[in-house]
């Protein structure tokens, strides 16, 4: 298996840049953008600075994560309620302010969580699940916010436990760290410097809805039933941008969007390139099929 | 951001799959053509060849040693060919990414002026329309965030695109691993273009023109070019 991550120093201006670059290229997206943008930046910078995996690194048994037990599959991530206060600080006021319509309920969210009616333990339950509900706000508002305010310590300690497991075989479609569903797959070229003829179409990520662990998978399946019939697959896509697309399966009437690295010259950030492929997922949810994992902003 | 290519010449196989992309993207029309006992076909850049894999053969000892080039304008930081320029917006430099593009405004210049400041005789001319002809960087494709066509097509990882400095740091790390077998190894005038070669013998084996003629400075085409505009721009005005 390969893996791959992105931690680097440009990651900042690059995402900044492929914001910019949707909203000259799509300007119907230019409300979307605006809302979720500042969210995704802040998002990355809270996971730049987490400090991800604390002491050893789970021991992982090779034969049976070959198998297909994911590497917390016994555990879990490790608790970042400490870091929650100050994250959420930054980053809900950001969404109060890019989600107007939210903004009463995320204030009434940090209000308490200062006067000690929402603690962080029970925040940090609440991300991953556990039921828990604030006077004045909504269960929905609720789940969002905990999502993304939990998602960047996810991620930045799954960035540490992928290092664990890049040389073992996985040939599963649910995330070799966490066991969460792919929302999004990347082909990504990856330069080696053999002295073979190199694919030009580099091999096929998917990418873990929970922690943004990419895993490779075979590029000509479905990943949601493993159906491999020419017949059932279906690629919806926009002739004027060939390298989104949204692989569809009429067998189990799932779709996962796909972006196609090989031909672009700048790579823009997975989440950003998600978000810009909204026509194409609106398409085909308006075609019958629905999206293997959601994004944050799947269900507008 | 400045874009830059780096073609690593190590690695190319004269495939020649960069140059017929290129033609492909353009749309351009085959060319008349003959066998010349080599394989660099056409033998030249034309107007309608803005890229050509260049061979060349040179015996060492007893081993015939055979050299790839492929060819084209070097997207120069300061175009020696803008210097040259007689009339306005005929030849103009993309600050967002480094390319040199020969606008339709070229039709009035005149080639020989143009082509002699260009240290690596690169600029061609359309017969028909008049107009000057080169690389322009697929600038249509990089701006739709698209690779150029040639470093698109490449199946053997010689040519590269992205951001210059991270062009020049992949040209460094090339550099530094070819050397260890192919000690006379260099990077083309690096600091100069916009497209970066590594080669892995002295540059005149594989081209006439493959490196500028005095490295990190004017060449005397250029210079010439350079103390000759002012008086070609007022012959310019003087002819309408």
């Amino acid at each position: 298996m390969q893996t791959s991550t992105h931690a680097n120093p440009r990651a900042l201006r690059d995402i900044e840049m492929a914001l910019e670059r949707t909203k000259a290229e799509i300007p119907v997206l230019t409300p979307m953008v605006t809302a979720f943008g500042p969210l995704l930046a802040e998002r990355f910078r809270l996971r730049e600075a987490a400090s991800g995996w604390v002491g050893p690194l789970p021991v992982v048994d090779a034969e049976r994560f070959s198998q297909g037990v994911f590497v917390l599959a016994d555990s879990g991530f490790q608790d970042m309620s400490a870091h929650l206060s100050e994250a959420a600080h930054g980053l809900l006021p950001i969404m109060a302010n890019s989600f107007p319509a939210m903004a009463q309920e995320l204030n009434t969210l940090i209000a308490a969580m200062d006067n000690g009616a929402l603690t962080m333990d029970a925040l940090a339950a609440a991300g991953f699940g556990e039921a828990f509900t604030v006077p004045g706000v909504n269960a929905e508002t609720m789940d969002f916010a905990v999502a993304e305010l939990v998602r960047p310590f996810v991620e930045r300690q799954a960035q540490d436990l992928a290092k664990l497991v890049r040389d073992l075989p996985w040939r599963q479609t649910i995330c070799p760290i966490c066991g969460g569903t792919p929302n999004m797959s990347v082909l990504r070229r990856i330069r080696n410097d053999s002295e073979f003829i190199q694919a030009h179409g580099g091999r096929r990520f998917l990418r873990c809805s929970c922690c943004a662990t990419e895993w490779t998978h075979k590029r000509i399946s479905c990943p949601s039933c493993g159906c491999e019939e020419p017949d059932e697959l279906v690629v919806l896509s926009d002739p004027s941008r060939p390298f989104e697309r949204a692989d569809a399966c009429h067998r189990c009437k799932t779709f996962l969007l796909c972006l196609d690295t090989g031909e672009l010259a700048d790579i823009p950030d997975p989440d950003v390139a998600a978000l810009t492929m909204l026509p194409l997922a609106h398409q085909a949810r308006r075609q019958g099929f629905v999206p293997l994992a959601e994004h944050p902003w799947g269900g507008l | 951001m400045p874009k830059a290519i780096f073609i690593d010449t190590t690695r190319c196989t004269a495939c020649r799959g960069c140059q017929v992309a290129c033609k492909e993207w353009k749309n351009f029309p085959a060319v008349p053509t003959k066998q010349r006992g080599t394989h660099q076909n056409p033998p030249d850049l034309t107007h309608y060849n803005f890229k050509l894999v260049r061979f060349s053969e040179h015996l060492e000892g007893d081993v015939v040693q055979w050299y790839f080039f492929p060819d084209q304008c070097r997207h120069c930081l300061e175009p020696p060919c803008k210097e040259a320029s007689t009339v306005d917006g005929a030849i103009i430099r993309d600050d967002a990414t480094g390319a040199v593009i020969y606008t339709e405004k070229s039709s009035k210049e005149d080639l020989e002026t143009v082509r002699s400041a260009c240290p690596y005789n690169i600029p061609r001319q359309d017969p028909v329309t008049k107009r000057l002809v080169k690389c322009d960087m697929c600038i249509d494709r990089v701006r739709a965030n698209l690779l150029p066509m040639c470093v698109k097509s490449c199946a053997m990882g010689a040519m590269n695109f992205g951001n210059r400095e991270d062009m020049l740091k992949l040209a460094g790390e090339r550099l530094e691993a070819v050397k260890k077998e192919f000690p006379k190894a260099s990077l083309l005038n690096q600091d100069d273009v916009s497209v970066i070669y590594l080669v892995a013998d002295l540059p005149a084996k594989y081209h006439e023109f493959a490196v500028a003629g005095v490295s990190g400075s004017m060449t005397r085409k250029q210079m010439l070019a350079r103390i000759f505009a002012p008086v070609r721009k007022i012959g310019q005005q003087v002819r309408g």
